[in-house]
């Protein structure tokens, strides 16, 4: 697991890792904090917030040093493996203990048995991602997977836990500037052609903005009206108070929730009154690529739309003349048509159990693993892409000496708007709250439950101080779901430079106490 | 494979089977109460009781595994054994039906016939006050199965719950008897579900006045991770309103189990909070109500506008990972050919 807090990210996914580990499975966890699953851990390797690719360099150093690798897959499965090998040879774990603070002796003791365990998976999530060097991260363990043949068969592989309920799916159907649904290519001039002609209508070749792009945009001039469902960039949006300062440049913003929220409260001119999930019909995908039907219990409140039903409704608006859809599962079926990897995939073969895409025929029972037979890539083989360490973009200083990391809780989802109004939750976890070591705590003078402000180059906010064995000093944790002391209001907005995905989890601040 | 006999006829089974799945696999239904599949074999209540060939006593068939040649039977003297034992049971279970949950024990003693013995014995375990408003525990209706302490040990794998106190006075409580939010306690409700006799429940269903067996249950997917469970949502018929969120074992993401967010969250779908009613930003500045064709209206003059002032360039569309794979493919495509932008994503884009 790296870079995974699993236990609170997805509780029940984690039940099925400590079921493994009681079986006799060995968990090897890389993480900044000793999160809990470092309590049933063989070996916790309590990396520095962003040293991700000199640890997994110096793993591979090891294996390659000591002959561990699959050669037989990397010559007939993989290409340019002579690249990566040269820039981890320059990654000894030795000098990676001063670089990760993770002890030498643990860093080959991994290599070795993640290289001689055939079924060993490796699982990240955010921890992995949220950096400025996030795709840096997916290689290295990309490359390390590659050359231990780790794919293809069950128990394996780098599987990403897709934070939120349905993220997967979210791409999978071409909520993406690069991507029309199903992965295919915006650029490609047969896929678009494909599109258009199912649509009736030409889809633009223009290369559209990406998140962050839209966000910048918004500063800039690029961007003058956002349309939002579901979303509120106020306050999951890294540094928040310049998104806010963008927000209110708008000409127009249309916000489609289920809360009025803050961003929309201020910003939006019109508010579209949408549905939850308990109250529509469709289907959300899971981590595992498992297409799940959702389907409506209750009615929707007062005058509220489902979403499906608002998008048709401004589409004619709009002037588009679509097809009806009465149903989820209408949409659905254009869908899958237009998707080969769906193409199997209809209503009807949902009604017990969701299926795991690729599922490319009414026959085809789902795929329970993906690249069993072939790499997702052209030629068929997997490529393997040298990395070279880059330090965090923000460097605790004199002034702002501590790291810090956030995330998510059990007990809260994202911006809170859902779980804050639980009261039999909120009981458990209501304020917000900053992890820190004893160490820190005690130099500082601060005691477990004491209001601290927090301070980055971007803004400030209080919390209360929770004392804890699971960071160590010169490392603070904040989780993201408080409204009242929005922790991005702290973090930096300078992205990876491929993808844009901002770095949440290093940002540097200092404490003062209150 | 290997062969025993069953009642008298041959039956098979796999190596080590337990015998209550294999006796199952042979069409004989042995009942249960302490047994879960989820856990390890424990055999406390001895209601599965079976004889078997060579034993002097009978054996729980939860915990028994079967070997070759085994002769076992579920007929002779079996039947009168499991309604004494059920009388027992009753006989220390002195608030059977507390706000009508389904108990297991009720069910079985229905069926089997028993009844519980004319005088009952005092109340003597005491109920405990607890600040957490999630879920209660009602001793005189615990049966001792210890279901939910071994579902915190070997499922959870923490020390939340414990078993107290010896004979008529044992009862379960959160470990050294603080509040289940001061331990280890992750507020998942699996030994709540795991629970037969309902013992366990959901506190904030006391006095809610629904019998739990007309609840509608309709089975959707948790909204709150990329675990993807498979939940029930459990409606009042009357009033439309998500009462309470269980699951099941042989639903495959989670094999039945959620976490606090999947079983308890679920009252927001019905929080005033909730927008009921367009808005629209008038000339004073404020948002007020309006029709729907008046809020759908300006939402396209808006968006129009902008295009005409600028190009469609200018607009983005944030979509999202709380909405359904139909939802977003629509928004994508009202971006793409309704707006005339790739400018399509959303901030959980990873
Ligand atoms: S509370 Fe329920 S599960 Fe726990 S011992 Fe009592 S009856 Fe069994
Ligand atoms: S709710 Fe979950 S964590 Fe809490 S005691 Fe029950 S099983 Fe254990
Ligand atoms: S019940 Fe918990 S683990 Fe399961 S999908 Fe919901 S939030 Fe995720
Ligand atoms: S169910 Fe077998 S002993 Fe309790």
């Amino acid at each position: 697991m790296i870079g995974s807090n699993t236990t609170e990210a997805h509780p029940v996914l984690a039940l099925r890792i400590k079921k493994a580990v009681r079986k006799g499975a060995t968990l090897v966890v890389a993480d900044p904090r000793a999160i809990w699953l470092t309590k049933i851990a063989k070996r916790h390797l309590q990396l520095r917030p962003g040293s991700d690719v000199w640890l997994l360099n110096a793993i591979m150093h090891t294996i390659l040093e000591e002959g561990l690798h699959d050669e037989a897959y990397v010559r007939e499965h993989t290409e340019d493996f002579e690249a990566v090998r040269e820039v981890v040879a320059r990654y000894p774990p030795e000098e990676g203990e001063r670089w990760t603070g993770v002890p030498a002796e643990a860093i080959r003791a991994t290599a070795r048995e993640y290289a001689t365990e055939r079924h060993a998976a490796i699982f990240y999530t955010l921890g992995i991602t949220e950096h400025a060097c996030g795709v840096d991260n997916i290689w290295s363990l990309a490359n390390l997977v590659l050359m231990t043949g780790h794919l293809g068969y069950e128990s394996t592989g780098l599987n990403a836990l897709r934070g939120q309920n349905n993220v997967q799916g979210l791409n999978d159907s071409g909520a993406n500037p690069t991507y029309l649904p199903g992965y295919q290519p915006v650029d490609d001039p047969v896929v678009r052609a494909k599109f258009s002609e199912a649509w009736g209508i030409e889809v633009p070749e223009r290369a559209g903005f990406r998140l962050d792009q839209i966000m910048s945009g918004l500063h800039d001039d690029r961007i003058k009206a956002l349309y939002l469902i579901g979303e509120n960039p106020g306050h999951t949006e890294p540094n928040a108070h310049h998104v806010a300062e963008g927000l209110s440049k708008l000409e127009f913003l249309v916000s489609q929730d289920i809360f009025l929220s803050d961003t929309a409260e201020r910003y939006a001119d019109v508010v579209l009154p949408a549905s939850s999930f308990a109250e529509k019909d469709g289907t959300f995908t899971n981590t595992e690529r498992r297409v799940n039907r959702v389907r409506a219990a209750v009615p929707l409140p007062g005058n509220a739309r489902g979403d499906r039903q608002i998008v048709l409704d401004l589409a004619r608006e709009l002037g588009c003349d679509w097809p009806e859809y009465p149903d989820a599962e209408s949409v659905w079926n254009e869908l899958a048509d237009l998707c080969p990897n769906w193409f199997g995939i209809r209503y009807f073969r949902l009604e017990d159990e969701g299926l795991q895409w690729p599922v490319a025929s009414l026959e085809d029972e789902g795929s329970r693993f993906l690249h069993e037979k072939t790499t997702a890539r052209p030629s068929g083989r997997g490529k393997f892409h040298p990395v070279e360490y880059q330090p965090p973009i923000e460097e605790p200083d004199a002034d702002y000496p501590f790291v810090l990391s956030t995330g998510r809780t059990l007990y809260h989802y994202n911006s809170g708007a859902m779980t804050m109004r639980e009261d039999g939750i909120t009981d458990k976890q209501r304020d917000p709250f900053f992890e820190i070591s004893a160490e820190d705590a005690s130099s500082l003078g601060v005691l477990d439950g004491d209001w601290v402000r927090l301070v980055s180059r971007r803004g400030d906010l209080q919390a209360r101080a929770q004392v804890s064995a699971r960071v160590f000093p010169g490392l603070v944790w904040m989780a993201l779901h408080f409204a009242e002391a929005k922790v991005n209001w702290l973090t930096h907005d300078v992205g990876d430079p491929l993808i844009g995905t901002p770095e949440y989890k290093v940002s540097a601040v200092r404490l003062e106490v209150l | 494979m290997i062969e025993f006999t069953l009642d008298g006829r041959p039956a098979s089974a796999q190596e080590d089977e337990l015998l209550v799945h294999a006796a199952a696999r042979n069409g004989v239904f042995v009942p249960t109460l302490c047994h879960d599949d989820k856990l390890d074999p424990y055999g406390g209540c001895r209601m599965c009781v079976v004889g078997v060939e060579g034993s002097s006593r009978p054996l729980p068939a939860c915990a028994t595994r079967v070997s070759a040649g085994m002769v076992v039977s579920t007929n002779s003297n079996v039947p009168q054994l499991r309604k004494t034992l059920t009388e027992m049971l009753l006989s220390e279970h002195l608030n059977a039906n507390p706000g009508g949950r389904p108990n297991e024990l009720v069910d079985l003693a229905r069926e089997l016939g028993a009844e519980a013995p004319l005088v009952l014995p005092d109340a003597k375990r005491e109920p405990y006050a607890d600040r957490n408003r999630l879920m209660g525990y009602e001793p005189d209706t615990c049966i001792l199965c210890n279901r939910c302490v071994r579902y915190t040990q070997e499922v959870m794998q923490c020390s939340a719950l414990s078993l107290e106190g010896r004979g008529p006075e044992a009862r379960i409580v959160p470990t050294w008897e603080r509040s289940w939010l001061d331990t280890e306690c992750e507020l998942c409700g699996g030994c709540l579900s795991v629970c037969p006799t309902g013992a366990i429940y959901e506190k904030f269903l006391e006095g809610a006045g629904v019998e739990e067996r007309q609840l509608e249950q309709t089975k959707t997917t948790c909204t709150f991770c990329g675990v993807g469970c498979q939940i029930d949502l459990n409606v009042d018929p009357e009033t439309k309103r998500i009462v309470k969120v269980t699951s099941k074992p042989e639903y495959v993401s989670n094999e039945g189990d959620l976490c606090v967010k999947g079983r308890f969250s679920f009252n927001f779908v019905h929080h005033p909070d909730r927008l009921t009613e367009p808005l629209v930003r008038g000339e004073d500045g404020e948002l007020h109500p309006a029709t729907w064709e008046a809020a759908l209206a300006a939402a396209a003059d808006g968006l129009k506008g902008v295009i005409r002032r600028h190009s469609a360039q200018a607009i983005g569309v944030l979509a999202s990972a709380r909405l359904t794979n139909e939802e977003n493919y629509l928004i994508q495509k009202l971006a793409r050919i309704g707006l005339g932008t790739n400018s399509v994503h959303s901030c959980e884009a990873t």
